[in-house]
């Protein structure tokens, strides 16, 4: 008579901790003071027609989604090394993926066709504001103090880096 | 000697004919004499003086790295290819605005060894400067390469029928495809892709299915020049994947990028079986459609078709000559909704004419798929029907599906997949099929960021015939 009841009761809680582990959301990241954080400025190269992207556009562009400006030019992706705030900014807020999971993404874009230029990295702010600068279609993200006229701060949903809605933050520097 | 004596000089030892020689010099003097004035100014106004020269010269900075920039725009090829001449210590300033002060520590530990430095300022630039030409050159090389392969151990009690003459499978370890992915920037516009595997077939034999066993052969799988011209359009001629279904153009000859140990059923090679025409040589065009957040994309293929898989061929994908003028065709359309990513459904359609036996027999591939992949999460669910139709003969329909989920704990991810395909014993170009349907379940362990380890048990229920079960034990990397 028992053990019906016990088999049951015991699936149902089995079932039902299946059901929580795999519906379990991720571990919301600890979001930094506001105060102690800069803005990652997106920027491209001066001839570039764009002057603002939504944040899925963004993402698109930065997952090789989408692979030429709306003037022709292939984008050319120029990430910072892996390790530094500012690539992790990106992977998290804009790509929404770790950076195995980046990597693995891009090579499966390259594979099937998909992506056709895999991301430049480059070690300091100088060198992708230079790259930036010399390729027509490369995009790069900076902080705003990274940031001179020879590059273009594009806007993100409508808002530039020195904006209070503006969605991208980066820790401070001397965090680090 | 001064301007003003030389000249004095001169009118006393030279007839004014010759003096007329030195009439050029009256601009210097006046310069000269112009020059002492402002001299004498600049010790009034100095600090304003140098202000203005500040100021002059940054906007010449400016001038010149506009002047730079346009230039760049023009020549954009040029400025990423030759970026070694960029750095090259005479045309540095080319680079653009170098802001040295900037350099983190750690940039410049990664000097290179053989830099030349002029000055203690360009020392300071340069070794940044080496580091990141050589990474540009690097990702812009012509030909990449990347690797993949696999090495599995396989068991299963499958005893063929008597019929078959072959003896049943024993337990063994086996390689999978060695695969070198090479990619080629060959302009802006062109790229070029080809995967490359050395193979073996069922009896042993890489890259052929007949032959002395254990030996290697090579098969390039996939040979594609593409233009690209915009998101919008982009055109391929060789060898490629069929845009039939997800699976075919998402996965290809590589086991790491795959959750489970192998391809379904459905989409195995053709050399391995597979009921499906996998490959094809011809020309595809593909992009973007105009649709907004709906995220729509098209695939239009033309090519030779397969030869007909009946009887079986060594290589059933006509890369050079056709049994038939007669082209395959595919049309393809799938959504990308951008308001759910990793969302993608969609369907596709394929029509081709087979030659078994000199007998024409339509073919028509009717498929559909709706997939959600993220990074933690994957549910892959794709059907189509094979539909056979020999000239003055009957209609063959073969259904075939699979569905497949899986989800990520760290670097665990637990699958199960249910396929399916069921075809008829009098089916013209697949007698050898029947029934084939059942459950897979394993394990992914990614041990690195480029090896995966997985364990997978197969049960597989065939028509008139015991169910096959089997365990395999692979390990998939990426080189």
């Amino acid at each position: 008579m028992l053990k019906p009841i016990i088999r049951n009761t015991a699936t149902t809680l089995l079932m039902l901790a299946a059901g929580a582990i795999l519906l379990w959301p991720p571990p919301a990241r600890v979001a930094a003071s506001q105060a102690k954080q800069d803005s990652l400025a997106i920027i491209v190269n001066q001839s570039n027609p764009v002057d603002n992207l939504s944040t899925a556009e963004l993402r698109a562009v930065f997952l090789g989604e989408r692979s030429h400006w709306p003037n022709g030019r292939r984008i050319t992706l120029v990430m910072m090394e892996p390790g530094q705030f500012e690539r992790d900014t990106v992977l998290h807020d804009v790509c929404r993926m770790s950076e195995s999971d980046f990597r693995r993404r891009f090579l499966q874009g390259l594979l099937t066709g998909e992506v056709l230029v895999s991301p430049k990295t480059l070690s300091t702010p100088v060198g992708v504001r230079k790259f930036v600068f010399n390729v027509p279609g490369a995009i790069g993200y900076l902080r705003p103090a990274d940031v001179d006229d020879s590059v273009k701060v594009i806007k993100i949903d409508g808002h530039l880096p020195s904006d209070a809605e503006y969605p991208l933050h980066v820790p401070l520097r001397a965090e680090r | 000697m001064s301007p003003i004596l030389s000249l004095i000089e001169a009118m006393r030892r030279h007839s004014i004919s010759r003096f007329a020689n030195y009439l050029f010099l009256l601009p210097v003097l006046g310069m000269l004499l112009n020059a002492d004035v402002l001299r004498a100014q600049s010790s009034e106004n100095g600090t304003t003086d140098q202000q203005t020269i500040k100021l002059l010269m940054e906007r010449i900075d400016k001038l010149e790295a506009r002047v730079q920039q346009l230039e760049a725009v023009q020549h954009a090829p040029i400025a990423v290819s030759s970026r070694k001449e960029v750095t090259s210590p005479q045309t540095a300033p080319a680079s653009g605005p170098a802001d040295a002060s900037h350099q983190q520590p750690s940039t410049q530990t990664q000097a290179a060894p053989g830099a030349q430095t002029t000055s203690p300022q360009e020392h300071e630039a340069e070794p940044a400067e080496h580091a990141e030409a050589e990474r540009m050159d690097l990702s812009k090389t012509l030909l990449r390469i990347r690797g993949f392969g696999d090495v599995t151990l396989h068991g299963d009690n499958y005893h063929p029928p008597a019929s078959l003459q072959l003896p049943p499978d024993h337990t063994a370890f086996t390689l999978g495809q060695l695969n070198l992915f090479v990619t080629s920037d060959i302009s802006d516009k062109f790229k070029f892709l080809s995967e490359v595997v050395f193979e073996a077939g069922p009896d042993n034999i890489y890259g052929r299915q007949r032959g002395v066993a254990n030996t290697f052969g090579v098969d390039v799988e996939r040979y594609l020049l593409t233009y690209s011209s915009n998101d919008y359009f982009s055109i391929s001629a060789g060898r490629y994947h069929t845009a039939i279904g997800y699976y075919n153009t998402a996965f290809h000859h590589s086991t790491w990028l795959q959750t489970t140990t192998g391809r379904p059923l459905l989409f195995a090679f053709e050399d391995q079986g597979g009921i499906l025409p996998i490959h094809n040589v011809g020309v595809e065009a593909y992009g973007r459609i105009p649709s907004g957040s709906l995220g729509l994309h098209y695939i239009a293929e033309v090519g030779n078709g397969r030869e007909s898989r009946n009887p079986i061929q060594e290589e059933p994908v006509q890369n050079i000559i056709t049994d038939k003028n007669h082209k395959a065709f595919n049309v393809a359309l799938f959504a990308r909704p951008t308001k759910i990513p990793g969302l993608q459904f969609g369907f596709s359609a394929y029509r081709d004419l087979l030659l078994p036996a000199n007998q024409p027999v339509g073919e028509t591939i009717l498929a559909t798929h709706a997939v959600f992949s993220t990074n933690n999460f994957e549910w892959l669910n794709e059907a189509l029907v094979i539909r056979h139709t020999p000239v003055g003969g009957r209609l063959f329909d073969t259904p075939a599906w699979y569905s497949q989920i899986s989800r990520r704990w760290g670097s665990y991810r637990p699958y199960f997949r249910y396929q399916y395909i069921n075809a008829s014993s009098n089916e013209p170009i697949f007698p050898d099929i029947s029934l084939r349907a059942g459950p897979q379940a394993g394990l992914r362990y990614d041990a690195s960021e480029s090896v995966a380890l997985k364990l997978q048990y197969d049960y597989t229920a065939l028509r008139n015939q015991r169910a096959v079960q089997g365990l395999e034990a692979q390990v998939g990397f990426t080189f």
